[in-house]
């Protein structure tokens, strides 16, 4: 593969742009093009709460707007992700439904078929660029303990095809040690990070956001790394206010694992988006003080 | 009814049921009736403890018919949809799906829903996403914009007014 | 001249309630060459069947046709009925307007009348062609043979053995006991189980009917019911038994010694390359691991084999090699047990994370007074005091993804482990069951969980999610009780999981090399769920224990008694009476070309060297339809079911 069409939904690319412009840095260097499509929109998974059809019909739209170009997708939010990938595998497995919404396709010119690929970041690194061939694009390897957190949406549910194992899943600590990091057993890995809940019951949400940072540094963590700009925004941006809601103070660095990438392969910071990372990333030997 | 529950005299709710069964069957999925109430998806609920979301009870409450007391109920709106219930659900059930199940036939009946969520639709209803591109701070409390990191803008629907319509009509729609 | 009798059975309102009795009647009638027709509410019941004879002989009928049910069950029934009468037992045909029909058309009364219309007309269309045949006689092997040395195996050979038949026993470990060897008490009584075990396994070794293959495996097995050939192979132990006294001088000095991973213990202990599985192992004969022995595998162990050495008998023999060993016997017990399922099939459980996250056969070891830990509980990573137990129950059973079924003991295993921490641990351990419901289904096991309620036990009745292993090693969980409605943290010290029971990993191959089928489940399939518990779909061959389905103690033995009369009631027999309903050969148009030979999976048909024609060995043949449908001259013929016959069932209704 070398075009991949970029379907960043809604939180990408409208605050979490450290993320957009790592990817946008990173991936050209390991041989992939990526092809900005007009006319997509929403995934539709944030409306699910309000009505499933709204969820459907949305995934399928930017499905078929890639169909159209004849791009297969890479969604780096795992939000989006399990939405295209459930809209695609419900669609799969329920003709009726499928034709109901391809009429309603038909009313912005559009046809769903089903004939393409999505990706995430995740598989895309580990299964399709492959491990061996980042690894020669490592030039300072990091030295750091790195716990690695998925997000739920990414791994779950089993029974649609997701990017890793739901109970076990090793690529994010796979590519950390690419990188030269390591990253010993994070026993919160699989647990949630309270986004979901953030616009209508905050103070439990930074409640989960908190937790699982502190047992980051009772593990001794130098980091803590995602691949989910929801659950990066709720670590770093948020992490203070989660401090408050837990009580005490947290100090861990979170990065983007596209950053870590980045920087292991020698990029200049500043391209990576660095500077919007609110959390103490500085702590790291690997991040240089004045970007 | 052979049945009422005494403490509300609510009787089970035989067409609230059939919705919620209707969107699992959509989505291929298995209706409440298998579940035999185990506990495991309440033991692992990351909304539990904080919020007392108790997925079994809403998968036993779905299953005999007492809906009304759940649609009435702000906990529908504390799950977190971590998929943990559905993922290790050893009747292979998903009470989040039901419990979106429910939360959508709470609006569709009118129920008030938090502002939070509504302005997301309407965002999306107007422009595609669910907010528009945000002026963010920096490590040095300096405000950026796509535009001044460099970005290209942001994709949106060519004819708006069209998604809007088509989203109006699929709300409608029972799927299926 | 044809003159056939239709006898229509209401079976109650099964099909009275749904076909319309009278029109079946009236149109049977004016069928050609039907001088008869009549019905009766239960056609197999004694004055059912006189309505049958006495129309026999009234009306001189030469065909009948029965329309009732599956002729699974009765077609035995009514062919002897026309016998009694005077006609050829093969006279008879079926139609089935019950499961066919009536059951599944329940809410279409008038369509099921028509379809029972066409059924019974094709029936009656193929009557007209039966011919009566003659069963010959075949000679019958009086010896059994019985494959898995469980508490099942053991009790069917020693059933058969004690009325005078000769019985090979094949097992493949080299010892016989099976899984009840590794348990320490059994439910509900609690007695000891190598107590009640090893006398049964000495019973096997002394008695003078039963030759005891230890250590060996089925491969191949062919014939038919009362003549089976079987070959079993014999895997070299690389010991001679018939010098080896059993002293265990070897397994003292073995340089393996306390390196090899023992399944007998589970995994919990360490045993020698060269071992036996237990102490009370039967026969007591040491046995060579081939794949641990350093002599075996690199040809060199030190200086010299130390094994070899100390062995005053001069036992060890690096060279002995595999045997071949052909048996002939008339029945086939099969008794091959279960396997646990790997835990790890629910990783969120974290068997993978502790070693003191255990199964409860793991547990069965731990606290067996023989165990690796000589039933001294300790917890497994560090040998600290355990103060908490924790056991999970329904792990991977009543699972949609893993096990559908229940395993059925393993309720009754954690109470008794709960009773026998009690006992060893006295008051200050604490134990927590996690179940969701408590099955205590079996003849004092309700009793038994009452001393468990009555005690110190904590029964939460809920599922955890996850079981997490702190870094220092501790385990907690999370569960809900759905009973008091709380969540509760429960930290303990071992967790003992009780995993599905699951069929043994080969049971596919040794289905195929029985021929016996295998359920959805993957446990082999019994011919009916009520009424033939032991018997398989493969004549002559039966099943035990928990081979058919997970099961306790008692169930397993009753079973295995009953596979053993069953098969009594085969090899007892001089003679068995053979199908007739065989494959035929039309002389005429066999060009011998030998594709049936290839095809027929009983090494029934064989080429006549002299005339060139694919013969049937009437013996042999089962009648299964293998080469009639490969025979591509149409030569091969199922007798009273021709191509012709069939074609005018089908004209019939088309
Ligand atoms: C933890 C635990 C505790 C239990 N406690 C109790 C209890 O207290 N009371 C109770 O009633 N029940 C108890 N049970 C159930 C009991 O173990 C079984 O009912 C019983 O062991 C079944 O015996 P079996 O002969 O059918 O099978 P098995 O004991 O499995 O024997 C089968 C034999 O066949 C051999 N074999 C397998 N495949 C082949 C092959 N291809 N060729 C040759 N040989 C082969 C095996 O090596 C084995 O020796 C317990 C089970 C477990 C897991
Ligand atoms: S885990 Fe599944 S079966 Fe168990 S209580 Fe929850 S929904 Fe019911
Ligand atoms: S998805 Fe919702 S209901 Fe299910 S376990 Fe997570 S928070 Fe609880």
């Amino acid at each position: 593969m070398d075009k991949i069409g970029l379907y960043l939904g809604c939180l990408i690319p409208t605050e979490q742009y450290a993320y957009e412009m790592a990817l946008r840095e990173v991936l050209p260097d390991l041989g992939i093009e990526l092809v900005d499509v007009e006319g997509v929109a929403c995934c539709g998974a944030p409306l699910r709460h309000i009505n499933l059809s709204l969820t459907m019909y949305l995934s399928a739209r930017n499905m078929a707007i890639f169909e159209k170009e004849g791009l297969d997708i890479l969604a780096p939010c795992p939000y989006c992700h399990q939405a295209l990938s459930e809209a695609k595998h419900v669609m799969e497995n329920n003709p009726a439904l499928k034709a109901k919404i391809n009429s309603n396709l038909e009313t912005e010119g559009l046809t769903y078929k089903g004939t393409i690929k999505h990706y995430h970041v995740l598989d895309l690194l580990h299964d399709v660029i492959g491990i061996d061939n980042i690894k020669e694009h490592v030039e300072e390897p990091l030295d750091a303990n790195i716990a690695a957190h998925y997000g739920c949406h990414l791994i779950r549910p089993n029974d649609i095809p997701r990017p890793d194992d739901s109970e076990n899943p090793q690529k994010l600590e796979t590519l950390l040690k690419t990188i030269g990091a390591k990253s010993d057993y994070y026993k919160e890995k699989l647990d949630c990070c309270g986004a979901h809940i953030m616009v209508n019951e905050s103070e439990s949400a930074l409640t989960k956001t908190g937790q699982k940072l502190q047992a980051v540094e009772e593990q001794g963590f130098d980091a803590l790394t995602t691949l989910c700009p929801w659950g990066h925004r709720m670590f770093d941006a948020k992490q203070e206010d989660a401090a408050k809601v837990v009580g005490g103070s947290i100090d861990v660095p979170v990065l983007y694992y596209l950053q870590l990438l980045g920087i292991a392969m020698g990029k200049d910071q500043n391209t990576l988006g660095l500077t919007l990372n609110l959390s103490p990333t500085d702590k790291l030997s690997f991040i240089e003080e004045e970007i | 009814m052979s049945i009422i529950d005494l403490t509300s005299m609510a009787e089970p709710e035989g067409e609230q049921q059939d919705k919620i069964n209707e969107i699992l069957k959509t989505l291929k999925e298995d209706i409440p009736n298998d579940c035999y109430q185990c506990g495991k998806c309440t033991s692992g609920c990351e909304a539990f403890i904080l919020l007392e979301l108790e997925p079994h009870k809403v998968m036993a409450l779905s299953k005999s018919g007492f809906i009304d007391e759940l649609l009435n109920s702000d906990v529908i709106w504390t799950c977190v949809t971590c998929l943990k219930c559905k993922e290790r659900c050893p009747q292979d059930l998903a009470p989040v799906d039901v419990i979106f199940a429910l939360k959508n036939i709470a609006v569709a009946s009118g129920k008030q829903i938090d502002t939070g969520i509504s302005n997301m639709l309407q965002s999306v209803l107007g422009s595609g996403y669910i907010q528009q591109p945000k002026e963010v701070v920096d490590k040095d409390n300096k405000a950026v914009t796509r535009d001044s990191l460099g970005l290209p803008s942001l994709p949106a629907p060519k004819e708006i007014q069209k998604l809007q319509q088509v989203l109006m009509k699929a709300a409608t729609e029972t799927l299926g | 001249m044809v003159k056939i009798g239709v006898f229509i059975c209401h079976c109650g309102t099964n099909i009275g309630g749904v076909v319309d009795i009278d029109e079946l009647v009236e149109f049977s009638s004016r069928l050609d060459d039907v001088v008869f027709a009549t019905d009766y509410k239960y056609m197999c019941s004694d004055p059912g069947a006189r309505v049958i004879k006495e129309a026999i002989e009234e009306h001189e009928l030469t065909r009948v046709v029965v329309t009732s049910c599956s002729p699974r069950m009765h077609e035995p029934t009514f062919q002897s009925v026309i016998e009694d009468a005077g006609l050829n037992r093969f006279c008879l045909e079926m139609a089935n307007i019950r499961e066919h029909c009536s059951w599944v058309h329940k809410d279409k009364k008038e369509e099921a009348t028509q379809k029972a219309k066409e059924l019974v007309a094709m029936a009656v269309r193929k009557s007209k062609t039966l011919e009566p045949l003659k069963s010959f006689q075949k000679e019958v092997v009086h010896d059994a043979l019985v494959i898995g040395a469980g508490i099942a195996g053991i009790q069917a050979s020693l059933d058969l053995a004690e009325a005078g038949k000769k019985v090979y026993l094949v097992e493949r470990e080299p010892s016989i006991g099976g899984r009840m060897a590794q348990l320490d008490k059994t439910f509900p009584t609690l007695d000891c189980s190598s107590c009640i075990l090893t006398p049964k396994m000495m019973d096997v070794a002394r008695h003078p009917n039963i030759e005891l293959l230890t250590y060996s495996e089925v491969t191949e097995v062919d014939g038919s019911v009362g003549d089976f050939d079987v070959k079993v192979k014999r895997k070299p132990a690389y010991v001679d038994w018939d010098k080896c006294n059993g002293c265990g001088e070897c397994a003292q000095v073995c340089r393996m010694k306390g390196r090899v991973e023992d399944e007998f213990n589970e995994g919990l202990g360490k045993r020698s390359a060269i071992y036996v599985p237990f102490q009370q192992a039967v026969p007591l004969k040491y046995t060579i691991d081939p794949n641990k022995c350093l002599m075996l595998l690199s040809g060199r162990c030190g200086e010299s084999p130390p094994c070899q050495d100390v062995c005053e008998l001069g036992a060890i023999d690096y060279e002995q090699e595999e045997e071949m060993m052909e048996l002939n016997v008339g029945s086939i017990i099969v008794a091959t047990g279960y396997d646990m399922m790997d835990p790890n099939g629910m990783y969120e459980y974290g068997y993978d994370h502790s070693p003191d996250i255990i199964t409860n056969l793991e547990f069965e070891r731990l606290i067996s007074s023989s165990g690796p830990t000589s039933g001294e509980i300790r917890r497994i990573s560090d040998g600290e005091e355990v103060k908490s137990v924790s056991f999970i129950l329904c792990v991977g059973s009543r699972d949609q993804d893993l096990q559908e079924y229940c395993c059925r003991i393993g309720c009754m295993s954690a109470l008794k482990h709960a009773y026998l921490l009690r006992d060893h641990l006295g008051d200050e351990v604490d134990l927590n069951i996690c179940y969701t419901d408590i099955r205590s289904f079996g003849k004092g096991y309700e009793e038994f969980y009452r001393r468990i309620r009555d005690g110190n036990t904590t029964l939460i009745r809920g599922r955890p999610s996850e079981i997490n292993v702190e870094k220092d090693g501790s385990i907690n969980f999370n569960v809900f009780d759905t009973m008091t409605q709380k969540l509760l943290q429960v930290n303990s010290d071992l967790v003992v999981l009780v995993p599905a029971l699951v069929p043994r990993k080969d049971s596919g191959e040794l289905s195929q090399i029985l021929r016996i089928s295998e359920g959805t489940d993957g446990f082999f399939l019994e011919s009916h769920p009520k009424l033939k518990p032991a018997d398989t779909a493969t004549d002559g061959v039966f099943i035990a224990g928990c081979c058919q389905g997970p099961k306790d103690i008692p169930d397993a033995v009753a079973q295995a008694s009953g596979a053993a009369s069953k098969a009594m009631g085969i090899i007892s027999r001089e003679e068995l009476e053979s199908d007739p309903m065989i494959a035929w050969v039309d002389e005429d148009i066999c060009v011998g070309c030998g594709v049936c030979i290839d095809v027929c999976p009983y090494s029934a048909r064989e080429l006549n060297e002299v005339t060139g024609i694919a013969e049937v060995d009437e013996i042999l043949c089962t009648g299964c339809g293998g080469c009639i449908a490969a025979c591509p001259s149409n030569a091969c013929i199922h007798k009273n079911m021709t191509k012709q016959q069939i074609l005018r069932m089908i004209d019939e209704v088309i």
